[in-house]
């Protein structure tokens, strides 16, 4: 029996890992990737300490402090977690762990437009990573939809890449951080089209271009690159029938980040707080270990 | 000759993650910057079909994405 199981490994669930090691805990660590959002982030400015650096970066740091603590993430995927009343089976697709306790760090996944033309053309010009494929749009005109963080630091990323870049906001004015915002509006070859509907992806083999409605008025803009920032889905189909979610399928958690089923806790972008920082995850990770020996304390 | 190709470019985490891996395996490749180079970009997207990196070509079975198991499964075959 374990004494935790933790769901994932960006890094929430890291740093659970980390303070888990470090209590000498018997535990495991599952996840199909490592790294969580450091694989998808280009530079990282904003983590207490560490002045710049970048995700992928970031990542390998991490990484060697897993290696350094004897931690090994195990590259399976959790299909299903089911309360045993006194205890919990967490089943991947290699083998069934019981633990007395599970952590749920499962982060979350772009969302979708949900537009004709998106699916067809995934990575055929479409992509929802700016730092992986916004390079191969040297030259070219791209459009990133969204009007919050990500799409702005997207928009910063590929200004020097792309010719031209149309930032598409469906919002009457930008909502990210003020910086991001102040940073993005000195761009020079970056045009930002406010209350605009991305409404399809055009194209043949690859993308051509795209179709919005800006302020009622239908308009098609050439483009070859689509990054699409609008925002991020919990992970958290696993525990959707286990522990109780809010509207918008996030895990509800306490300030102890205890889900609604005791022994279970959650940290990081799968829980309530929508704020998606790396430094709000890494509490939160650390807090849901933390409360996570004290409940085992209790209950041995 | 060499045999594996990888197709990637400078900022892509998971590009950096295959050739890690490759170097790791001690597989010798031929690496190509698609961001700069559009002949090998247009090479890209003839062999997989979509513009996305990583996308590694080992003895022309043709990999999108950085995927353990079948990277080991076609090196095994090399």
């Amino acid at each position: 029996m374990f004494d935790t199981i933790i769901v994932g490994a960006g890094i929430a669930g890291m740093t659970s890992a980390l303070y888990a090691a470090r209590k000498r805990m018997h535990f495991e660590i599952l996840a199909t990737e490592f790294g969580g959002q450091f694989m998808v982030s280009g530079e990282v400015e904003n983590y207490p300490g560490i002045v710049k650096t970048t995700g992928v970066e970031f990542a390998d740091k991490m990484k060697d402090q897993m290696d350094f603590n004897n931690v090994n993430v195990r590259n399976e995927k959790v299909t299903q977690i089911k309360n045993k009343g006194n205890y919990f089976k967490v089943v991947s697709d290699k083998q069934v762990y019981e633990t007395k306790s599970v952590i749920i760090a499962t982060g979350s996944h772009p969302r979708k437009l949900n537009v004709p033309g998106e699916e067809k053309f995934s990575k055929k010009g479409v992509t929802y990573c700016a730092i992986c494929d916004g390079p191969l749009f040297s030259g070219m005109d791209v459009a990133v939809i969204g009007g919050g963080n990500s799409a702005l630091e997207a928009v910063y990323f590929i200004k020097d890449i792309a010719r031209k870049v149309y930032l598409i906001t469906n919002a009457k004015e930008l909502i990210g951080h003020e910086y991001l915002i102040e940073r993005a509006k000195k761009i020079n070859n970056l045009k930002i089209l406010y209350k605009a509907e991305t409404e399809e992806i055009l194209g043949k083999k690859l993308v051509e271009g795209i179709r919005i409605n800006e302020k009622g008025k239908e308009k098609e803009l050439d483009v070859m690159g689509v990054i699409i920032e609008i925002g991020r889905i919990p992970n958290t189909g696993i525990v959707k029938n286990l522990v109780d979610l809010d509207e918008h399928g996030h895990i509800l958690v306490d300030c102890h980040m205890k889900t609604s089923v005791p022994g279970i806790f959650a940290a990081g972008d799968c829980t309530s707080g929508h704020e998606y920082q790396y430094v709000i995850s890494a509490g939160q990770g650390c807090m849901a270990l933390i409360k996570t020996a004290k409940y085992l304390a209790r209950i041995m | 000759m060499t045999k594996v190709n990888v197709y990637s470019t400078p900022t892509c985490p998971w590009c950096k993650k295959i050739k890690d891996y490759l170097k790791e395996k001690d597989v010798d490749f031929i690496e190509h910057n698609v961001a700069e180079d559009t002949k090998a970009r247009e090479e890209m997207v003839e062999k997989s079909g979509q513009l996305g990196v990583p996308v590694v070509d080992i003895d022309g079975t043709v990999i999108v994405g950085f995927d353990k198991d079948k990277i080991d499964k076609s090196l095994e075959n090399l």
